[in-house]
């Protein structure tokens, strides 16, 4: 198993031999760019016939309350039990025009409950991703220059329990001991309630609050609050990543230590510190962006869990929310938009770690 | 007898492994066999049943702090926190089997029939496999896991839905490898001359494929089923799990301790919490070890290919 | 993380969290722009602000502060009483006649208008969503202004006793033709901007599931009486955690639906806030399948006397008691018949005739009456319960129950659950024999827990029919004598009583808590959570 791991899509772009002519690189891109539509479509398909199979969302919401006669009546006109390809064309013809609906369980416009939420999943990979860099990038490189000593194998085994943690559990744990126990952070939630309200009230809200926090009457307190709920859902979620990029980071520092360069650099008399940082850290480079796109996927799924777990409401929050309201469309609208983020970026990954290496291109 | 003993996939990388990379492994794998010896002994060593609620004295009572009857005190429904975290293995055990068994004869059979005939049917299939490879496994699992069980949370049904979903996020994995594989075989000199003489070409494919695989799919093997474990508890978490009275399930546990944290109750969430990790710790240390040996760089520090192919599964983390 | 990197870990950590600390050290004087509201907090959800589209809870609770409606319950009784109405009252056995107060206005300055009462009602009707509670106006035939301040209701059936009941609750919230479409839904916003409210308060900012700032509405002419305070802030919260450690540390001044049993057990033990208790319309049962319990009507061995007695049986064995203080630590009380404790015509019928006569079980009595009735023990019972529509206990509830039921041997329980759609197509298509299932009451009337449930072709489609029962429903709603009304609301639970078409298990108690300066919290069994009345001491 090698190529397939990383490669991603990239697999069934058509054969052509190693090669650095332009044409050969837009190719490339063309192609790699078309195949994001298929990758859309059929996760968009998938989740619309699993949706149908599980209930609709009049049961889920009025099941308890009105007679069975009622309640068909209700699901008739809505016009859910219409055959699921009646419904399947109506959903993509609509999803064509740029209507993704509007959510049945709240009646909100389904692209208002993306940038309204999306704001705050957005927030929480960038703590994260944060808290990834600043752990998994340095303690990478020195578990690379101790490597097969025994500090090599506590970071190890650090970056396995980093992974080996579901990080609902890691964030049950940091607010016991944080929140409950000290008494250092707020348990929960993006901000507190007066600074929640001070955002409200801010001109064009976006949704992002590290955005709107500059525009209230005074961001330095809203900056710390914001940040103070900030960390724990951050390292919660981003020792997640960390662990990874520990593993990477030093598996390919250790592979291009042994490159011919760096043993003449080290012939030279370069200290070792000076290789890992300066020689070997820039070729290990490529994998770890490629990596990193593909955490995006990690980090989102990671998301719903941390979400729960905080009570941050974002995206994942919210999807198991409307899950359990059995509205399709908010569901399916969600579904779409991390289908786009992720094929998005696995496409950019590809199209840099192609630029770089032109062997990645096959 | 050593000999036929160093053929086998683990016993040969403990023989070939040294210092630290032995250390961890042979943790790993002592980890790895006390889960399993706890889920298949359950019921000796568990002092009440994963549903028991009451015993000749009446019932235990919610919440109760660790120590006299209970060990690791009561949780929030008054089930015995220690008897739950030991019947969760068996779960998570149960599930692992089912889920890694349905992925690999999935799996392989599409990468086979892909591989080989190559084509459209090849295409699609990838990029079916590629879509579902990339997004957040977690997700997934949740949609098919009300479909498959319907709603039910019987025993089984519980865990075939659990097992299935994981499986359908898995199969990517082990087809991209299988597929691979067949497709480079496919060209191989003997295959070729198979083919000329006009009979046995799949069989022999077959054969060199699977021969083949047995390299890389411990590997899988065992990050899969640290992946099952975090899965299952996953869903268990958001509340489309296990109920209690049909099995233990660990992400329940800890799903119903979050209300008890801001009281600062802390053995609800702590020992399933604990439970998980040491088990994925272990089935993980188990297979970065196998990984290790299997990379040359790792192995050895000799020169190798550059990384940019470097084997990765565990980007597939949820 | 239990290994020796847990140092390291905690270095990071302890790092990090020291970083935030410091920034929040030197800006703790921050906020402070909103002195004088009272802050209120709930994990409820809105659905809509439009009256036509939502049905539940967390949307009423908004709507009940800034609509008023024709009749309404005053402070501290289920009894509705003229809110925009100056009188309402039977003119002729099919005509409900309501007459308004003069020179009503909304918030945003239009006039309150017969016209309006007409568009809100005629607008239920044509709208018809499907979440929507149209369904409640099913007496309703049409609705015609007279002129400016009266309204006559047409009903389809005579002297209905339960429309003005009707009139105080979902669809009843009179709104602005002027703002307000007559075909679709409104948005919130449209709502919000034309400011089309005409309760005790308007809305001054609304952040949907998030913030809704309240102010009075000086526009108010209702029954209820001006807002005590001069703004209250709703905070919408994810889940209880956060709410329960808010309210604690006085970040919040209440509490309102919905902390979990552990929260509330921990904060009545807290000095710092003051936990209310109200009477709570919400009940949770079992419902038994006539058809397909233990000898019912189309199992192999069908007797009825048989497949009561299993049913009576049952009935003496739940400890309601245990369940209450152990699963829900006494946020549920005992509920002993059908209409639930603190409604006019609430009896105790099932404490007299099951268990040992003062609320507990009896499994002698179980025994007894099993024995009587010729069945052989155990009984071998298949219960259903839902884990995810009647709140995070429920399968702490039926473990509970199973293991009450199991305790003497003489019953074997089969527990299973499944997931709420699912539960909600199989329990009317006869797939479960016995059952949970909760309610929560569309308005405060006995008839609320009668009708529904115990008329032949109930919405629980057990199967379940009495004729003397079927009589006695139909002859309630029609009395319009109080007191003889009462008496035929007792003699309906005696008779099901012994029939127990279901087992009442539990009743639900309303719970707020608030910081010890908050007065004026009212729990009722209007079940309207007021904001109006809270003043900060």
């Amino acid at each position: 198993m090698t190529a397939p791991e990383i490669a991603g899509p990239a697999s069934v772009v058509p054969t052509t031999r190693p090669g650095t002519g332009g044409n050969k690189l837009l190719r490339f891109i063309i192609v790699r760019f078309l195949l994001i539509f298929p990758t859309i479509f059929i996760l968009v398909t998938l989740v619309f016939v699993l949706m149908r199979t599980i209930g609709d969302p009049i049961t889920a919401a009025l099941g308890g309350r009105l007679p069975a006669d009622q309640l068909a009546q209700r699901i008739e006109e809505a016009g859910y039990n219409r055959p699921i390809l009646v419904q399947y064309f109506e959903y993509i013809g609509q999803v064509f025009t740029g209507n993704f609906g509007e959510t049945i369980s709240d009646h909100r416009p389904v692209v208002d409950v993306l940038v309204r939420y999306g704001g705050a999943t957005l927030e929480l990979a960038f703590y994260a991703l944060i808290v990834a860099f600043i752990v998994g990038i340095p303690l990478g490189m020195l578990a690379a220059y101790v490597r097969d000593r025994w500090p090599d194998a506590i970071l190890r085994v650090f970056a396995i329990l980093c992974y080996a943690t579901p990080v609902f559990f890691a964030g049950l744990l940091l607010k016991l001991i944080f929140a409950v126990g000290l008494g250092w952070l707020p348990v929960a939630g993006r901000a507190s309630v007066r600074t929640e309200l001070q955002l409200t009230r801010v001109d064009d809200p976006t949704g992002i609050y590290l955005i709107d926090a500059l525009k209230t009457s005074n961001p330095g307190a809203v900056y710390a609050d914001l940040l103070a709920h900030a960390v724990l859902p951050g390292v919660a979620l981003g020792l997640l990543t960390a662990g990874i990029f520990l593993r990477l980071v030093r598996t390919n520092v250790i592979g291009t230590l042994s490159m011919d360069y760096v043993d003449s650099a080290r012939s030279r008399g370069v200290r070792e510190y000076r290789l890992v940082t300066k020689h070997a850290l820039k070729p290990a480079s490529i994998p770890i962006i490629t990596v990193i796109g593909l955490q995006i996927a990690v980090l989102l799924g990671g998301a719903v869990l941390t979400e729960t777990t905080f009570e941050w409401q974002g995206l994942g929050f919210m999807l198991t929310q409307y899950l359990t309201a059995r509205d399709f469309v908010a569901v399916q609208g969600i579904v779409a938009l991390l289908a786009v983020i992720v094929a998005l970026t696995n496409f950019i990954v590809d199209i840099i770690a192609a630029l770089i290496d032109p062997r990645v291109r096959y | 007898m050593t000999k036929i003993l160093d053929r086998l996939p683990v016993v040969r990388h403990v023989r070939q492994s040294v210092g630290l990379q032995r250390g961890m492994l042979v943790t790993g794998l002592a980890i790895t066999a006390v889960f399993v010896l706890t889920a298949i002994f359950a019921p000796i060593i568990a002092p009440y049943g994963y549903s028991q609620l009451r015993d000749a004295s009446g019932t235990f009572g919610a919440q109760l702090p660790p120590g006299g009857a209970h060990l690791l005190g009561t949780t929030v429904g008054g089930y015995d926190v220690l008897s739950r975290v030991i019947w969760g293995t068996q779960t998570a055990v149960i599930v692992i089997i089912v889920a890694v068994l349905l992925s690999i004869f999935a799996g392989v059979a599409l990468g086979l029939i892909s591989g080989y005939i190559g084509g459209w049917l090849d295409r699609v299939l990838v990029v079916i496999a590629d879509a579902i490879y990339a997004f957040p496994s977690l997700l997934l699992a949740i949609v098919a896991a009300i479909a498959i069980s319907g709603g039910q949370s019987s025993f089984w049904g519980g865990i075939l839905a659990a097992a299935i979903s994981i499986t359908f996020v898995f199969i990517p994995q082990y087809f991209r490898v299988i597929r691979a594989e067949t497709v480079r075989i496919k060209s191989e000199a003997y295959v070729e001359s198979a083919k000329v003489i006009g009979s046995g070409a799949p069989r022999i494919m077959v054969q060199h494929v699977l021969r083949n695989a047995t390299r890389t799919l411990p590997l899988i093997f065992t990050l899969n089923s640290s992946e099952a474990i975090l899965t299952l508890a996953g869903l268990g978490f958001l509340g489309f799990g296990i109920e209690p009275t049909a099995a233990a399930e660990w992400g329940y546990d800890l799903n119903k301790s979050l209300s008890d944290v801001t009281s600062g109750i802390w053995w609800t969430s702590l020992f399933p919490g604990l439970a998980i990790v040491l088990s994925v710790l272990g089935i993980t240390l188990v297979g970065e070890s196998l990984n290790d040996l299997a990379d040359p760089r790792l192995r050895t520090r000799r020169r190798a290919e550059v990384a940019a192919h470097t084997p990765d599964p565990l980007e597939v983390q949820p | 993380m239990t290994s020796a990197s847990t140092k390291r870990a905690l270095g990071v950590l302890a790092g990090t969290a020291a970083f935030a600390l410091a920034l929040t050290g030197c800006t703790a004087s921050g906020g402070g722009t909103d002195d004088g509201a009272i802050l209120v907090g709930t994990t409820d959800k809105v659905v809509t602000l439009d009256p036509a589209g939502s049905y539940d809870n967390g949307s009423f609770a908004v709507q009940n502060q800034i609509y008023a409606f024709l009749l309404n319950s005053p402070l501290g009784s289920p009894d509705p009483q003229p809110d925009l109405a100056e009188s309402a009252e039977f003119t002729a056995p099919n005509d409900y006649t309501v007459v308004l107060k003069p020179d009503l206005k909304f918030a945003n300055g239009h006039d309150l208008t017969a016209s309006d009462v007409k568009f809100t009602f005629d607008r239920q009707l044509a709208i018809a969503a499907p979440d929507g509670p149209s369904s409640l106006l099913y007496n309703l035939e049409s609705t015609e202004a007279v002129d400016d301040t009266t309204v006559v209701f047409h009903l389809k059936a005579a002297n209905d006793q339960v429309f003005p009941q009707i009139l105080t609750t979902f669809p009843g919230a009179i709104v602005d033709e002027e703002v307000f479409s007559a075909t679709e839904l409104t948005s919130d916003d449209d709502i919000v901007a034309g400011k089309a409210f005409n309760g005790q308060y308007e809305i001054a900012s609304y952040d949907f599931n998030k913030t809704i700032e309240f102010v009075p509405n000086p526009n108010y002419a209702g029954l209820l009486g001006p807002a005590q305070n001069s703004s209250v802030i709703l905070s919408y919260y994810a889940d209880s955690s956060n709410l329960k450690l808010d309210v604690q540390q006085g970040n919040i001044d209440v509490a309102y639906r919905s902390l979990s049993a552990t929260d509330v057990a921990d904060l009545r033990a807290d000095d710092n806030v003051t936990v209310h208790d109200g009477p709570g319309g919400e009940i949770r049962y079992i419902v038994f399948n006539f058809n397909t319990q233990p000898y019912g009507a189309t199992t192999a061995e069908a007797d009825p006397a048989k497949a009561q007695a299993v049913r009576q049986a049952v009935a003496s064995l739940v400890d309601r008691q245990e369940i209450a203080d152990q699963v829900y630590k006494g946020t549920y009380t005992p509920l002993y018949s059908f209409v639930p404790d603190g409604f006019t015509g609430a009896t105790t019928v099932l404490k007299d005739l099951y268990g040992d006569g003062s609320g507990g079980p009896d499994a002698t009595k179980a025994a007894a009456i099993l024995a009587a009735a010729g069945v052989t023990t155990p009984v071998a019972l298949s219960l259903q319960y839902n884990p995810d529509h009647y709140g995070p206990s429920s399968g702490d509830e039926y473990a509970l129950v199973k293991s009450q039921l199991e305790a003497d041997g003489l019953f074997t329980v089969d527990l299973q659950s499944t997931e709420w759609v699912q539960y909600s197509e199989d329990r009317v298509n006869d797939v479960y024999p016995a059952y949970q299932l909760g309610w929560f009451p569309d308005y405060s009337d006995a008839d609320n827990y009668l009708t529904p449930f115990f008329l032949t072709n109930n919405f629980l489609g057990n199967h379940y029919s009495n004729p003397t029962v079927d009589d006695l429903i139909t002859q309630q709603g029609v009395t319009q004598d109080p007191a003889e009304r009462t008496a035929i609301i007792e003699q309906i639970q005696a008779v099901v009583g012994e029939d127990l078409s279901t087992v009442p298990l539990l009743q639900g108690a309303q719970v707020a808590v608030s910081g010890k300066t908050i007065d004026g919290l009212t729990l009722d069994a209007s079940f309207k959570f007021r904001f109006a009345t809270l003043v900060k001491g």
